[in-house]
Order: C-alpha cells, then sequence, then structure tokens
C-alpha cells in the first residue's frame, strides 16, 4: 500500500491537484457541508425507521433522500480529491480502512434496505410503530455514519495518519 | 488582552494541546463535528421542508428536530468553549473567528423564527409563506459560512 500510496503522489495529477493551494480547504469546507446534508437527511430517516417521529410518513421522509445523496456526492468527490492529493495519509492508515468499512456496512444496509424492506416501510401508517428489521437498520445506518465521522475526524489523531 | 492571553497560555492548555491522549485534543475536536453533524443536520432538514422539499411532512411534525438542533449546540458551545480558551489570545483578533460566531447566532434566530411562525399547530397552512422561506435560505447561508469560516480558522492558527 505504501508503495501504490507514493506511486499515486508521484503522477501528475495528483501533483497538479495538491499544487493548487485552495483546493484542500475548500474540499474541507465541502467534506464537511456535505456531511451535514448527509447526517441530516439519512439521519431522520434512520431515527423514524428507529420508531421514532411518530407521526411522519416514511415515504415523506424518503423525498429527503436526493439532498442526503448529493451530501453524500460532495463528500464521496472531495474525498477522492483528499486520496489523491496525499494518498499516504489514507492508504496506511487502519483507521481509514475503518472509515471505508463502516461506509460499505452503511451502502450495504441502504441497498438492503431498498431491495428488500422499503416498499413495505413506504406503505406504512405515518404513526405506527416499526418493525424490528426496521428498527435495526435504522439503528446500523444512523451508527454507520456517525462512524465514518468519528474515523475521519480522528484520522490524523489515531493510529498511522499524520 | 492579558486575560486571553493567561487563558491561551494556562496550564490547561499546555496539557490539552500536548497531550498524547486522545480524549484532549482530538475528541474535544471530534465532539464539535459531532456537534455540528446534528444541529447543522437537523436545521438542513427543516430548512429544506419550509423550502417546500419533502413538502408532504407536516411541518409541526418537524418540531422535535429542535431538541437535536439546542443538543448539537450544548456539544459544540461546551466544545467550543474548551477549544476557544486554548487559542484564545489569537482567536480574539481573528475576524474569521466573529464572522462564524455571527453566522451561527443568525442561524439560530433565524430557527426559532421560523419555528415559532411557520411549524406551529397542526391544521395551519402547510406551504410556508415567501418570507418563511427567505429565512430558511438565508439559514442555509448562514450555516454554510459557518462552517466554511470554522474550516478556514484552522488554516489561519499561529
Amino acid at each position: 500500500m505504501a508503495a501504490f500510496a507514493a506511486w499515486v503522489e508521484s503522477t501528475w495529477i495528483s501533483k497538479a491537484l495538491f499544487g493548487i493551494s485552495w483546493l484542500w480547504p475548500a474540499s474541507e469546507s465541502l467534506h464537511f457541508i456535505g456531511l451535514c446534508m448527509l447526517i441530516g437527511g439519512a439521519g431522520l430517516l434512520d431515527l423514524r425507521l428507529m420508531g421514532m417521529f411518530r407521526g411522519l410518513h416514511i415515504r415523506h421522509i424518503k423525498a429527503l433522500m436526493p439532498w442526503a445523496m448529493a451530501g453524500f456526492v460532495i463528500n464521496a468527490v472531495t474525498g477522492a480529491l483528499f486520496l489523491v492529493m496525499q494518498p499516504h495519509l489514507y492508504l496506511t492508515s487502519a483507521v481509514w480502512w475503518s472509515k471505508v468499512t463502516f461506509l460499505v456496512i452503511a451502502g450495504l444496509n441502504a441497498a438492503l434496505f431498498e431491495t428488500r424492506l422499503a416498499v413495505p416501510a413506504l406503505a406504512m401508517h405515518p404513526d405506527a410503530d416499526t418493525p424490528r428489521q426496521l428498527k435495526i437498520v435504522g439503528a446500523v445506518s444512523l451508527f454507520s455514519w456517525f462512524a465514518v465521522l468519528y474515523c475521519g475526524r480522528m484520522l490524523p489523531y489515531l493510529g498511522t495518519g499524520n | 488582552m492579558a486575560f486571553f492571553q493567561r487563558l491561551q497560555t494556562s496550564a490547561f492548555t499546555d496539557w490539552f494541546l500536548g497531550s498524547p491522549s486522545i480524549w484532549a485534543y482530538p475528541t474535544v475536536l471530534t465532539l464539535h463535528t459531532v456537534g455540528m453533524a446534528i444541529l447543522v443536520g437537523a436545521s438542513f432538514v427543516i430548512n429544506l421542508r419550509v423550502l417546500q422539499v419533502s413538502g408532504l411532512i407536516p411541518l409541526h411534525r418537524l418540531q422535535p428536530l429542535y431538541r437535536f438542533i439546542w443538543i448539537g449546540f450544548a456539544v459544540n458551545l461546551a466544545s467550543g468553549l474548551i477549544l476557544f480558551v486554548t487559542e484564545a489570545a489569537d482567536r480574539v483578533v481573528d475576524p474569521v473567528f466573529y464572522v462564524k460566531l455571527g453566522s451561527i447566532a443568525v442561524a439560530l434566530v433565524l430557527a426559532v423564527v421560523v419555528k415559532r411562525r411557520s411549524l406551529q399547530p397542526a391544521g395551519a397552512p402547510q406551504v410556508a409563506s415567501v418570507q418563511m422561506r427567505s429565512l430558511a435560505a438565508a439559514s442555509l447561508g448562514m450555516w454554510t459560512i459557518a462552517i466554511v469560516a470554522g474550516r478556514l480558522m484552522a488554516y489561519l492558527k499561529k
């Protein structure tokens, strides 16, 4: 991984991007904004799946998901920029790989919801409590996103990150 | 000024910034980010709804989100105070810091106004007025300014 990171860092694209002085701080700001959009939108859906916010139709909350997704895309793009600019900070960091693991968990969990559970969930009465599997899916999602945030923010201070 | 200098050079600051423990600076910094996610995330959802995104959600049903706004704010006020103490002398003369504080203050006032005027009882109109929508849009702008200013402060550190 260290060799691969060194190779990425030697490419012209990595050097060119890292040479743009404002790109790193601007990407950081966007990364923070994206995380608020993602956790705000997805978080409300997660809480409703967990049985809170009765009175809210799950179908109506889902209208927020394109905005949560937009936040995710902002963070995927800015995250990719960090990775290309300074790969050695991430690829050799166990904390970063933990972050990736929680991202995968959040993604698989969302896919499980969309493919197996969404149809009955969207049809639920707004005041109804949610069945156990939806509570688990909501809790896993909420936990994973905060774990992603935690790993990302702690990355410079834990493990091999700089 | 001498007071802020004393805070910044206090034994607490030395310990806080110098400690190798992840429970000192890294954890307080991370709490500040978690609080932001809860506070701005909740405000973001409310503002989107006022702007008619997810327009079928009954407005007053979002009132419980204010609990998250105040919890997130409390976490960030506490963590922010600690972070401020450790760089107090630098921050009191940093205009970006005042931009951040000002935009947060305005965003919170806007959140309260939107709650009082738009998230009121069931049976009330479910489409916010143009005025309330402008306030919601302004709130999104204020949070953006606060986040960018907060990030910039890390770069303007002495």
